[in-house]
């Protein structure tokens, strides 16, 4: 076959085709440069009175932005969707689980708990399935008769994601009493649900599929230890990590021996159940979170911060802190903690030396109160 | 029950039931949602029974405590009863001459 001679390549044609492929090539890659995520940044979601959301940029150490959310408030439990763009609220004095857009800032999910003459409290436990299609909701209904109150059972309530401004349950799944905190295993086939034992629990269902003893632990010489669960606060590393405080039988009340504080860890990941004392009981400790890089540090807050080593079970550092704080998360390189709630700063420390580092004061100074602190991936 | 003394009507109605078995119709919530039924002594003493253990300052954990009606002897309970109470007042520490004791409606 040959080519009609206006057809044929000149030299210079050559030449701007050559050029013309580099421009392209220039420009795809270009494109496909910019097309990539750019490396996402931590930030905290925490809330303030009245009814307001925060996400607080660490790296800049300020708050970037804030969300009113309509009606009542205060906001305690905070989830947020896998993907970082949908905060899960609990408001509206524990009664409604709002869904807030963290890039338009709009409402996209509510859901009101109570309904007719049964009123519905959430007692801490929010959790969001791995796959962000379920959002699990403990919840502790009680029927208001005319005269008197029927405590009904507890139940996880379990709504999707696309439920919209009015959702409602697709299905309730049983729970035990005295249950706060709900977590999901890493492969998201258990709920595990945190009461008085580790109950895990078929998401689909709520059959139990096991029971791990930590309040009716079978421990020579030891009472029942008191686990105070209130934060759930464990992206970062993936392990359920909370104090308890137990008492010894076999040693006289007055000795400081007799008191001990320990932590209980629960590896969301392979299941695994510890717990283990780490110093006779001196001051108190509210919650805890896992180092994600050194996996045996644990840091601890209240009026002190602490750092633990797993490993070892020795307390490793305690410093004072400016006041109380109630909740601790970490950032993902293991390098910072950060404490929160109560009063109206995050605080900002060194893993290493727990050196006070920054602080992020949020606008307005209201209260955190008892909300809690997650970090999120944006 | 041996060593508790009821000192009002519903501990009264609770011991009876006991006595009873039919403990569950007057079962009280076991969770901390139902109001009065922690047993922590208050902003008083700490575990220790001294005041280094409370949270510092006080104020830091008002709302941590009324929020989740943890002591509504001490602070009105804002879940069920008087939602309001502290609305106008987002920061204990500064806005705290707002508020307000509280009294049961009629």
């Amino acid at each position: 076959m040959t080519v009609p001679y206006a057809m044929r390549p000149k030299a210079g044609d050559w030449f701007m085709r050559r050029m013309a492929f580099r421009a392209i090539t220039v420009l795809a890659v270009a494109f496909l440069v910019g097309a990539q995520p750019v490396a996402a940044k931590e930030y905290i979601l925490t809330s303030v009175k009245p009814n307001t959301l925060v996400l607080a940029d660490l790296a800049a150490r300020k708050v970037a932005r804030t969300y009113k959310i309509a009606g009542p408030g205060p906001v305690l439990g905070i989830a947020p969707s896998p993907d970082g763009k949908v905060a899960y609220v609990v408001t509206n004095h524990w009664g409604s689980l709002v869904g807030i857009d963290l890039d338009s800032g709009k409402e996209v999910f509510h859901t009101d708990f109570s309904e007719g003459d049964l009123r519905v409290r959430n007692i801490f436990g929010l959790e969001v399935s791995p796959d962000g299609k379920e959002i699990f909701v403990l919840q502790a209904p009680v029927r208001i008769g005319r005269s008197e109150y029927h405590v009904e059972d507890t139940r996880i309530a379990v709504y999707h994601r696309d439920g919209g401004l009015t959702a409602k349950p697709v299905r309730f799944l049983p729970v035990p009493r005295r249950t706060t905190y709900l977590l999901f295993s890493a492969d998201g086939s258990k709920l595990y649900a945190v009461n008085w034992d580790v109950t895990a629990l078929d998401p689909q269902d709520g059959h139990v599929l096991g029971v791990q003893k930590l309040q009716h632990w079978e421990r020579p010489n030891y009472a029942e230890p008191d686990v105070f669960g209130v934060w759930s606060q464990f992206e970062q590393s993936g392990v359920f990590v909370s104090p308890y405080f137990v008492t010894r039988t076999d040693l006289d009340p007055k000795d400081p021996a007799a008191a001990k504080t320990g932590l209980v860890t629960l590896d969301l990941k392979s299941g695994e159940l510890k717990t283990a004392d780490f110093e006779n009981t001196s001051v108190v400790i509210f919650s805890s979170v896992v180092n994600p890089v050194r996996r045996n540090e644990v840091f601890s807050v209240y009026s002190t911060l602490t750092k633990t080593d797993l490993a070892t079970n020795a307390l490793v550092k305690r410093v004072n802190l400016p006041h109380t704080y109630y909740t601790i998360n970490v950032s993902g390189d293991g390098k910072e903690v950060y404490t929160a709630g109560t009063q109206n700063d995050i605080g900002i420390y060194s893993t290493d030396t727990l050196e006070k580092l920054g602080e992020i004061k949020i606008p307005g100074g209201a209260d955190q109160s008892i909300t809690w602190v997650r970090v999120v991936k944006r | 029950m041996k060593h508790l003394k009821p000192i009002n009507e519903k501990a009264r109605q609770l011991d009876r039931a006991a006595d009873a078995g039919t403990l569950d119709e007057v079962r009280p919530m076991q969770t901390v949602a139902g109001c009065a039924t922690t047993f922590d002594p208050g902003w008083e003493t700490d575990p220790f029974g001294g005041v280094a253990n409370l949270c510092q300052p006080m104020e830091a954990d008002l709302y941590g405590c009324s929020d989740p009606c943890w002591w509504p002897a001490q602070v009105p309970d804002t879940i069920n009863t008087y939602p309001d109470w502290n609305a106008g007042a987002p920061s204990a520490g500064r806005d705290w001459r707002k508020l307000q004791t509280v009294f049961p409606k009629k």
